[in-house]
């Protein structure tokens, strides 16, 4: 179900209306929608899930949900993704049934180690460079620390934190199966045009 | 249902008073310890600000300590940690996703939820749930959030018009939940009216007088 070529994928920004920009990124190539927003209630999350469900499905992407697995499963996502802080993956993965995609994020080798264990299907994992977007207390892994975890790790890895148009190949010549993103696209002037422009990097990164 | 849980909907809920900082449960553990076997009892787990896996955690601890005490384990709003963590019950905000979706994954967990006005008392019971929690029906320093007490009358027009049972909470003291019981409702809920464990023994006989007949 995870895509096999390099991808996109797009994680909404935590705004008061974090759809508008799903059908341009999509228009632009993403392949995977992660709809994440830690403060809003269950029926907004529900309704935004269900919009952008329809939205993916129109462009044959994924969508999964961050942390609220209840929602995931009650309007039938493709999937969700847990943070550390989150349900644990292998408690998730019962609820969920092994068809599901399950990411989950992780920071450190052993994280991602027991993440594979857990019945994860993708290891996010980073954050890779310095990043704006998401309150952080340590350092950036770098792109080295993803072909440390290649060699361990079965599962396709995709590099998050603060991958931009200057670093995205990278982190794929690094061994990563994918990038996802959150402020190099909602925070560019052209949204559309940023999304593409990262998957053509992506693709012909040679 | 876990070991010894009621067979049928208790009429006293316990909800957890949402100062467990580190969701290490030492309060409502302590309240659970001094529940009566004759007194059967809805516990909600309620602490909004804590993150998943230690609401989780906190789940399967409470669990735990609950078996074999005639009450059931609910846990606020997180329908998939309740079931990961094989709980009685969900209780949903007003503002929750559709009950009825979350049936899929829920199997025979009770699921409840939040009213706050007389109308979304009855488009939650239309949605499928089990039971209501409607209020506040009289003041309360918790639920000035949910903005005036709605009084007795409401709750009487409520219970008057939904058919599943309805649980009064905001304020209530021994001698109002005669009055609750008198207009309808099935049960009462309280948070901060619990969590002084030294009244609490006595308080739990009197609820016990009053409901368990």
């Amino acid at each position: 179900m995870i895509p096999s070529a390099p991808f996109l994928c797009y994680v909404t920004e935590e705004s008061p209306s974090p759809v508008t920009l799903v059908r341009e990124v999509l228009e632009g190539g993403a392949s995977m929608i992660q709809l994440r927003h830690k403060s809003a209630s269950g029926d907004q999350l529900y309704q935004w899930a269900i919009a952008v469900q329809a939205l993916c499905r129109e462009y044959n992407a994924l969508f999964i949900v961050n942390d609220r697995l209840d929602i995931a499963l009650a309007m039938n996502a493709d999937g969700v993704h847990l943070g550390q802080e989150d349900l644990p993956a292998a408690a998730a993965r019962k609820l969920l049934g092994p068809k599901k995609i399950m990411g989950i994020s992780a920071s450190t080798y052993e994280e991602a180690l027991r993440a594979e264990k857990d019945g994860a299907d993708y290891v996010g994992f980073g954050h890779i460079f310095e990043t704006s977007s998401k309150e952080k207390h340590c350092r950036p892994l770098g792109p080295e620390s993803i072909a440390a975890v290649k060699t361990a790790v079965g599962i396709p890895i995709v590099a998050i934190g603060g991958i931009n148009r200057n670093n995205a190949a990278l982190t794929i010549t690094s061994g990563a199966s994918g990038i996802a993103v959150i402020a190099a696209i909602s925070r560019a002037p052209e949204p559309e045009r940023e999304a593409r422009e990262l998957v053509n990097l992506l693709q012909h990164r040679q | 249902m876990s070991i010894n849980a009621p067979a049928i909907l208790p009429r006293l809920c316990i909800i957890s008073s949402g100062t467990d900082q580190d969701g290490s449960g030492l309060l409502i553990r302590r309240q659970i310890r001094l529940l009566r076997p004759s007194l059967p009892c809805l516990l909600q787990i309620r602490e909004k600000h804590l993150d998943g896996a230690t609401l989780f955690r906190l789940s399967l601890a409470v669990k735990t300590e609950a078996a074999g005490r005639n009450a059931s384990v609910s846990l606020n709003e997180r329908a998939d940690i309740a079931a990961a963590a094989a709980l009685d019950g969900v209780h949903l905000r007003e503002s929750s996703s559709p009950p009825d979706k979350l049936r899929s994954f829920t199997g025979n967990m009770i699921i409840g939820k939040s009213a706050h006005s007389l109308e979304s008392a009855l488009n939650a019971a239309q949605s499928g749930v089990d039971y209501l929690i409607f209020g506040p029906v009289f003041d309360t320093p918790s639920k000035r959030q949910y903005g005036a007490p709605l009084g007795s009358g409401t709750l009487r027009a409520v219970c008057r018009s939904v058919s599943i049972p309805v649980f009064a909470i905001g304020g209530i003291t021994p001698e109002n939940a005669r009055l609750c019981l008198a207009e309808g409702a099935y049960g009462v809920a309280a948070l901060s009216l619990f969590t002084d464990t030294g009244t609490l023994p006595e308080l739990l006989k009197t609820f016990e007088k009053m409901l368990v007949s």
